[in-house]
């Protein structure tokens, strides 16, 4: 009889992992299709010297990958990118937190403000690009107009390279912080009432109970937050590609739109895979390495 | 009960429209279907080149007796250029597509995009018919592997008639009398000119004319074939004028961030903002589309000479064809594409493209023309020694790149114009001893 059993259950084992294979069949076909594919194949390209169109292709082993490395051009938009990821993780985690804080504590009074602040969220990155580009022109833009009016001279945000990468990354934050506010609003959702209530019954004040016992709760929420932070700034493209096309010079370059110019506007697809292949070994190695130093502080606590 | 009324309305409107649209659709497919489609990629999304590109391809379609129809594919400028790489790349390449011609036109060559039309033109009437300079833009390798269309494509200054007058400006005969202009026109709060540099190959008009001014063509040619070098003195003396300029206010504040796609160098001209603007010659067309009234106080100059300079003046920076068509087929497809090509070249079309501000470029084009504006353009093309095809078309695309950047930091003052030139210089070495 036990021996019976036994098998049934091997049976059944077998079966359910069939099945699972038979569904999961077509997310990995599509995934060795749509991702795996084109990063090996991106990987491959960056072998040679290629222009992107012709039919022969000059094998070149590893010339673009040490060309790379010494590349000025590169490293600046890395830069820039590091700079974007830091900024992007001190000013919108906090703000989307406090956003978020605010809108669960006030209950429903505070509906409107919810739907206010997600607006960012639902516009194309395009069209933020094409409505700050007009926010911002010195000729005739809203900024330089009201300086105008004031007596003030024009002012130039996105010709400037001292200010431009700074200016999108206020454009950033401003379109991603509603994407962070509701997150930590749906993480808050997964904090049991009754410690709300528990913590009010022994005379936590609203302060109090954020500080000491809702933040700790929500921190696998933040954490997961700033790896996405993380992940979204380092491959960050079409604002900045609509608003400055990586200039002036390359105050505002990025590894992407460095590696789109390289790829379809000076015919250099071998080393443009290059680049991005180079973007997509410090992405993974950043967001490895964050996670687990997140996870290693918070086994600690 | 009125909100229900205008509903209604409105979804009976879009009902009959799809329908009607649906019919259409299928007739068309009908009397279309034994004939064979020649896939026509161009950049003309906009009027006049829109219903000049239209006119001969409509024709063509409408003739009874031919195998096969052509069907345009009209792109925005600049998304275009990426556009055709990725389908050449993914062997998608259209039957007929245009190009600006220089390098990029000699890697779809070298890639073997582009049939040699040696024969076809040969045998047509076009030799007869387009200035032989427009052919020589449209050769590589002693092939011709292109048809000039649309315009010639000069850069020169546009300037306010209106403006001139109240302030009693004279034309600039030398880049001198030009500087003093500018100086009274800054002195009365109007920007001397107007430009948006955020596309970047806007100020580099300024750049190849005044390095064109101060030593001509050879240090140009002598640098791109490896024997000479872009920090000669020209290109020196040009950077460093177009800082001066800077300096001095004579670009609009925040001129790197201003976008040429969007009309904003166009729009200081109207607003009477600024005198003048240093562009090609297809800008006669934007003006007339924009505003007859204000294409009315429009006067043209080429670039002032140089005092003191043994550079020929009369060279001009250009395109003489600009929109170059370019065939990726062969056999009875490639005559009928070349036939319906060859049509632009006809006395209606030339008419059509002079109309609408245009200067194709045919032999015979004087005669055609009116407006002042044009003539004198032209008269400044048929008088030039020789011109020299834009820097971001000419020059190998990854060196044209280089160029462009360094431009826009010249007129931003974050580089020096030593440093920009030797970044230019370093570009054209790396192709160079990558060929």
């Amino acid at each position: 009889m036990k021996h019976h059993a036994e098998s049934l259950r091997r049976w059944q084992d077998k079966s359910a992992n069939q099945a699972a294979f038979v569904f999961l069949l077509p997310v990995m076909l599509v995934l060795i299709i749509f991702i795996f594919y084109p990063i090996i194949d991106t990987f491959k390209i960056s072998g040679y010297k290629w222009n992107g169109i012709s039919a022969s292709k000059q094998s070149i082993g590893f010339a673009n990958w040490i060309e790379l490395l010494t590349d000025n051009h590169f490293w600046v938009a890395f830069l820039n990118n590091i700079k974007i990821m830091i900024l992007s993780i001190l000013i919108q985690i906090p703000l989307g937190t406090a956003l978020a804080t605010f809108v669960e504590f006030g209950g429903k009074k505070t509906t409107l403000f919810k739907v206010v602040w997600f607006i960012p969220m639902l516009m194309s990155s395009v069209a933020i690009g094409f409505l700050f580009t007009y926010v911002l022109a010195t000729n005739g833009g809203l900024i330089s107009s009201i300086s105008n009016l004031l007596g003030g001279p024009n002012i130039d945000l996105l010709g400037n390279p001292k200010t431009v990468l700074y200016t999108v990354i206020a454009i950033i934050c401003w379109q991603f912080t509603p994407f962070y506010m509701v997150y930590i609003m749906a993480a808050f959702t997964n904090i049991p009432v009754e410690i709300f209530e528990a913590s009010l019954i022994d005379g936590a004040t609203r302060g109090q109970y954020f500080w000491r016992i809702a933040l700790p709760l929500l921190k696998p929420a933040l954490s997961t937050g700033a790896i996405m932070s993380i992940v979204g700034s380092l491959k960050y493209f079409d604002l900045v590609y609509v608003m400055t096309g990586g200039g002036p010079g390359t105050a505002s370059e990025l590894m992407a739109t460095y590696m789109y110019k390289l790829t379809f506007k000076t015919f250099e697809m071998g080393y443009g895979s290059t680049v991005a292949g180079g973007m997509f070994i410090l992405i993974s190695v950043l967001a490895v390495l964050t996670f687990k130093i997140l996870r290693h502080y918070q086994e600690d606590v | 009960m009125k909100k229900q009324l205008v509903m209604g309305i409105a979804v009976l409107a879009i009902a009959t429209g799809v329908t009607f649209a649906n019919g259409q659709g299928e007739t068309t497919a009908a009397s279309t279907k034994t004939k064979q489609e020649i896939t026509f990629w161009n950049i003309a999304t906009e009027n006049p080149d829109k219903m000049i590109m239209d006119y001969t391809v409509d024709k063509y379609n409408k003739r009874t007796d031919t195998d096969y129809t052509v069907k345009e594919v009209p792109t925005q400028n600049d998304s275009y250029k990426e556009k055709i790489i990725i389908a050449m790349s993914s062997g998608q390449c259209p039957d007929m597509y245009t190009s600006w011609s220089g390098g990029p036109m000699n890697e779809y060559i070298e890639s073997g995009f582009a049939q040699p039309l040696d024969d076809l033109v040969k045998n047509s009437d076009l030799p007869d018919k387009l200035m032989p300079a427009a052919l020589a833009q449209a050769s590589y390798n002693g092939h011709i592997y292109a048809i000039p269309v649309l315009n010639v494509a000069l850069s020169g200054i546009f300037y306010n008639k209106e403006i001139f007058a109240k302030y009693n400006l004279q034309v600039p005969k030398t880049i001198g009398e030009l500087e003093k202009d500018c100086d009274v026109l800054v002195a009365h709060g109007i920007i001397p000119f107007a430009l948006a540099n955020k596309t970047k190959w806007t100020g580099s008009m300024y750049f190849m004319n005044l390095a064109a001014r101060k030593g001509g063509l050879e240090p140009f040619r002598k640098a791109v074939a490896g024997t000479g070098t872009f920090e000669d003195e020209c290109f020196i003396y040009a950077g460093q004028k177009i800082q001066e300029w800077v300096k001095k206010g004579y670009f609009p504040e925040g001129v790197n961030s201003l976008n040429e796609d969007d009309g904003q160098a166009r729009q200081l001209m109207y607003q009477n903002k600024a005198a003048m603007t240093c562009n090609g010659s297809w800008y006669t067309g934007n003006f007339q589309t924009d505003s007859k009234e204000f294409y009315k106080k429009i006067g043209w100059f080429a670039f002032p000479a140089l005092e003191g300079s043994s550079a020929d003046a009369s060279i001009q920076i250009g395109t003489i064809g600009d929109q170059f068509i370019s065939f990726n087929c062969t056999g009875d497809k490639l005559k009928a594409a070349f036939d319906c090509i060859s049509h632009y070249a006809d006395e209606d079309s030339i008419k059509l493209m002079v109309e609408n501000g245009k200067i194709p470029p045919v032999k015979d084009v004087s005669q055609y023309l009116t407006d002042p504006v044009t003539k004198s353009i032209l008269a400044a093309a048929s008088k030039a020694s020789s011109v020299q095809l834009w820097y971001d078309q000419y020059l190998p695309p990854a060196v044209a790149q280089t160029h462009l950047n360094t431009c826009q930091e010249l007129f931003g003052l974050t580089m020096t114009p030593q440093e920009a030139a030797a970044k230019f210089e370093a570009s054209m070495k790396e192709y160079l001893a990558s060929k």
